[in-house]
């Protein structure tokens, strides 16, 4: 009886032995998998973050700032990279979250900053064009009358002059 | 001066003017032809000059370059510097076709740019596992800003230039939007490294 017990108290623990090390590689591929998406999906925050950037910079906006927190963002993603060769899949995990973070700021700054340029822009086109027609139509008016005055006077200077007689002293 | 002499006359400034002031409403519109579009890639030596590159090197020793790039696309630009090492028989990028080295990659920077801005970064390296052979050297691995990479790449005898070559390969890498993928930019830069035993 004390036998059949232990025989089978032997292969239950050999069975969860089997199982923990089964489960245990299914957690760690697991975890691979998890921080290997997390560092992809940092990767694309960073692409579509220097997209909006570019969108902004189109639209006229001032990006310094922008393009000096997107190297922070490749430099943490860099480092998430680095990590994840090197097996730190938590550290992996906390940079690539990190740099997803720092993306998404960007994202956001730069959709402000293009919608405020745009702003901007508009407003130059309009003063610009109103400073332009108004000018062309001042100047045009002003030639107008000066051609006028002038011409009258021309004329009146034609009108009043008289002939001069001179003698021929040959 | 007939009167229809003086008239020519006015309206040639009257036209003059008119162009002077729709020219801020035209520079909105018209826009002049942008200069020639071009990205920089160098590589400095530990000074930052053109000078003092690392030439023999040995395993244990520490090396030191500078790599740069510069933006001059007229727009704010994504690069990616990818460091790769050849022997002598690796074939380089080929810029003819603009095709990139395939050696794998060892090393990588990310630069964001803008237009007019230039990027430096250090890249330290040493080599460790290294092993000589009858006319053959090996290099096992190799450490790139404290980043160790296996290589596992030899080079054999160089009879004509005496020394085991090795050849450090830096390429610019250019993100573009449409593809929303990087492209090799045609740019490369390469700096022969002689091993040598240590002493």
């Amino acid at each position: 009886m004390l036998k059949r017990v232990l025989k089978a108290s032997l292969c239950f623990m050999l069975a969860l032995v089997l199982a923990g090390l089964f489960l245990r590689s299914c957690f760690v591929v697991r975890g691979v998998d998890d921080a290997a998406a997390s560092v992809a999906d940092a990767d694309v925050a960073v692409r579509r973050a220097f997209n909006a950037t570019l969108d902004a910079e189109r639209a006229g906006a001032n990006v310094s700032g922008l393009l000096v927190r997107l190297n922070d963002a490749g430099v943490v993603l860099g480092e998430a990279e680095v990590a994840l060769n090197n097996g730190n899949l938590s550290d992996a995990a906390g940079k690539a979250g990190t740099c997803i973070s720092i993306a998404q700021s960007v994202v956001s700054d730069a959709g402000v900053l293009r919608a405020s340029a745009l702003d901007g822009a508009r407003m130059v086109f309009w003063t610009y064009l109103a400073f332009s027609v108004v000018g062309i139509g001042v100047f045009v008016v002003v030639l107008a009358v000066v051609w006028r005055r002038f011409k009258r006077g021309y004329v009146g200077n034609v009108l009043g002059m008289k002939p001069e007689v001179k003698h021929n002293e040959a | 001066m007939k009167l229809e002499d003086y008239k020519v006359v006015f309206v040639a400034v009257g036209l003059v003017g008119i162009l002077l002031f729709a020219s801020p409403a035209l520079a909105l519109v018209l826009h002049l032809p942008a200069g020639e579009k071009f990205s920089a890639l160098y590589v400095l030596g530990p000074g930052h000059m053109l000078e003092g590159y690392p030439y023999n090197v040995s395993a244990g020793g520490e090396y030191l370059v500078y790599l740069g790039v510069g933006n001059h696309l007229g727009n704010a630009a994504y690069y990616e510097v990818l460091v790769k090492l050849r022997n002598s028989s690796d074939a380089l990028p080929n810029s003819t076709l603009g095709v990139a080295s395939d050696l794998p990659v060892l090393y990588r920077y990310e630069a964001f740019l803008a237009d007019g801005q230039t990027w430096e970064g250090a890249l330290s390296f040493s080599f460790s596992n290294v092993g000589f052979g009858e006319n053959v050297s090996s290099v096992g691995m190799v450490r790139f800003n404290d980043v160790w990479v296996e290589v596992n790449k030899n080079a054999v005898w160089d009879s004509v230039n005496s020394g085991y070559f090795y050849q450090l390969v830096a390429e610019l890498w250019l993100y573009d939007t449409t593809s929303d993928s990087f492209s090799f930019h045609n740019r490369f830069v390469t700096r022969w490294l002689n091993m040598t035993a240590p002493v």
